[in-house]
């Protein structure tokens, strides 16, 4: 087996503040901390330290804050916890996760176009509603016009999926709740942030009994990891310059390749590339031979057989796609073998149809 | 007219098979693509971006495709 040297998926270790930290709450922190014995009020009281911190890194009020332990759930109650009957409007571009389109699907859907760039193609309304508003899309990394979009919806709720950044600078001024996701902070995965901001107007949308606004099903270990991990998280601007350096390169050196979305209107961490004449699946294959982990959103990767939606709402290319992830610590060195495999797996493969 | 039928096959598949048909065309003439694949209309749409051709969805399953 070929040795991985470079990880270029969404996915990446904990960072090691958090990993030693999960290990020392697993044994500090395993007890119930609802209950009154001692080491479930240590437990309560590591739990209380932990939402504080949370407080103060994503500017939540503590009262705003849920921990979810499935963090897909978070895309139905951030919207549906709003939602008064079927009739309920809800908009979304159609660059938005598939929890979040199959959450609308379920009320009165609004699908918005976005354009070649993933810029949504703001059409002012003065309808009420729920507008689920994707900060930063995962599979792209293009950035949301937040500000404008809240500000050519002034009537409708806004429900913010933050799952891709901890970065609270790119939230809008206005919003009723904020999902986030601990992997989007090299976290563990499994817990999940809830901030409910209107929480006159967010009720539980869940069958329940008592006053629990989420189930509280989550592990206590893992949130403490995960404040460690948020913690040391820093912004990736530093990323940038790498990311620029491998788009740059392959638009070079590479003919006929899609790029999705502009650097300057993304996540610095994220890029996809599609390049047309060739299969995706192979490509993966391709580059992994080499040592070079990617992700891919073309069809033939997917369990359905289906293209990105993501992609396809663009008008982007959707087949030969990978997406390559930067994480912290990658170096220039690292990008430069990755742009040679990417050129030279491209070349291999469309030589061979 | 030259028919194309790429039903059956999986990107990039259909794509490539109307690349390699419309080689033999000249600017103004035109092809049809059979494709029963989900991905072929949105690729077929970008394809038509990147290669300056015109694409045109007649059917669920039937592109006609002419070469500029």
């Amino acid at each position: 087996m070929v040795r991985v040297t470079g990880n270029f998926v969404k996915e990446s270790p904990l960072h090691p503040k958090a990993q030693a930290a999960l290990a020392a709450a697993f044994d500090a922190g395993w007890a119930d901390p609802k209950k009154l014995s001692q080491v479930a009020t240590r437990a309560n009281r590591m739990r209380a330290e932990a939402i504080e911190s949370l407080a103060q890194l994503l500017s939540l009020r503590i009262d705003e804050i849920e921990v979810l332990g499935e963090p897909l759930l978070g895309h139905y109650l951030s919207i549906a916890g709003f939602a008064t009957g079927a009739s309920t409007n809800i908009f979304y571009g159609a660059t938005s996760r598939s929890e979040i389109i199959a959450t609308a699907r379920s009320f009165t859907p609004h699908e918005i176009a976005v354009g070649l760039k993933g810029d949504i193609q703001i059409s002012p309304s003065t309808q009420s509603g729920i507008f689920a508003l994707q900060i930063a899309n995962g599979e792209t990394g293009v950035i949301a016009q937040s500000q404008q979009i809240v500000d050519a919806y002034p009537n409708a709720l806004i429900a913010c999926d933050a799952t891709t950044t901890p970065d609270i600078s790119l939230l809008p001024n206005r919003w009723d709740s904020a999902h986030f996701d601990s992997q989007s902070w090299a976290g563990p995965a499994g817990i999940a942030i809830l901030g409910i901001r209107n929480s006159k107007l967010w009720k539980n949308p869940f069958p329940h009994i008592g006053i629990k606004r989420v189930p509280q099903s989550y592990s206590l270990p893992l949130l403490l990891s995960s404040v460690v991990a948020l913690e040391a998280w820093r912004n990736q601007s530093e990323l940038r310059q790498l990311n620029q350096s491998l788009r740059a390169r392959i638009a070079k050196e590479v003919h006929d390749c899609d790029i999705a979305g502009d650097l300057d209107e993304s996540l610095p961490s994220i890029a996809s590339f599609s390049f047309l004449y060739c299969h995706g699946e192979e490509l993966v294959r391709a580059l992994a031979l080499r040592g070079f982990d990617v992700d891919s959103g073309s069809a033939c990767t997917s369990d359905d057989l289906a293209p990105s939606h993501v992609l396809a709402a663009m008008g982007v290319l959707t087949h030969g796609n990978i997406r390559i992830t930067l994480h912290d610590g990658s170096t220039q060195d690292d990008i430069d073998a990755l742009a040679t495999a990417i050129i030279e797996s491209v070349a291999q493969l469309r030589a061979q149809r | 007219m030259k028919i194309i039928d790429s039903r059956g096959k999986r990107c990039p598949i259909p794509i490539i098979e109307c690349a390699q048909a419309m080689c033999e065309l000249v600017p103004g003439e035109s092809i049809e693509l059979l494709s029963d694949d989900p991905a072929t209309l949105p690729d077929l749409l970008a394809w038509g971006r990147m290669t300056n051709n015109f694409v045109e969805a007649q059917g669920p399953e039937t592109f006609h495709i002419t070469k500029k």
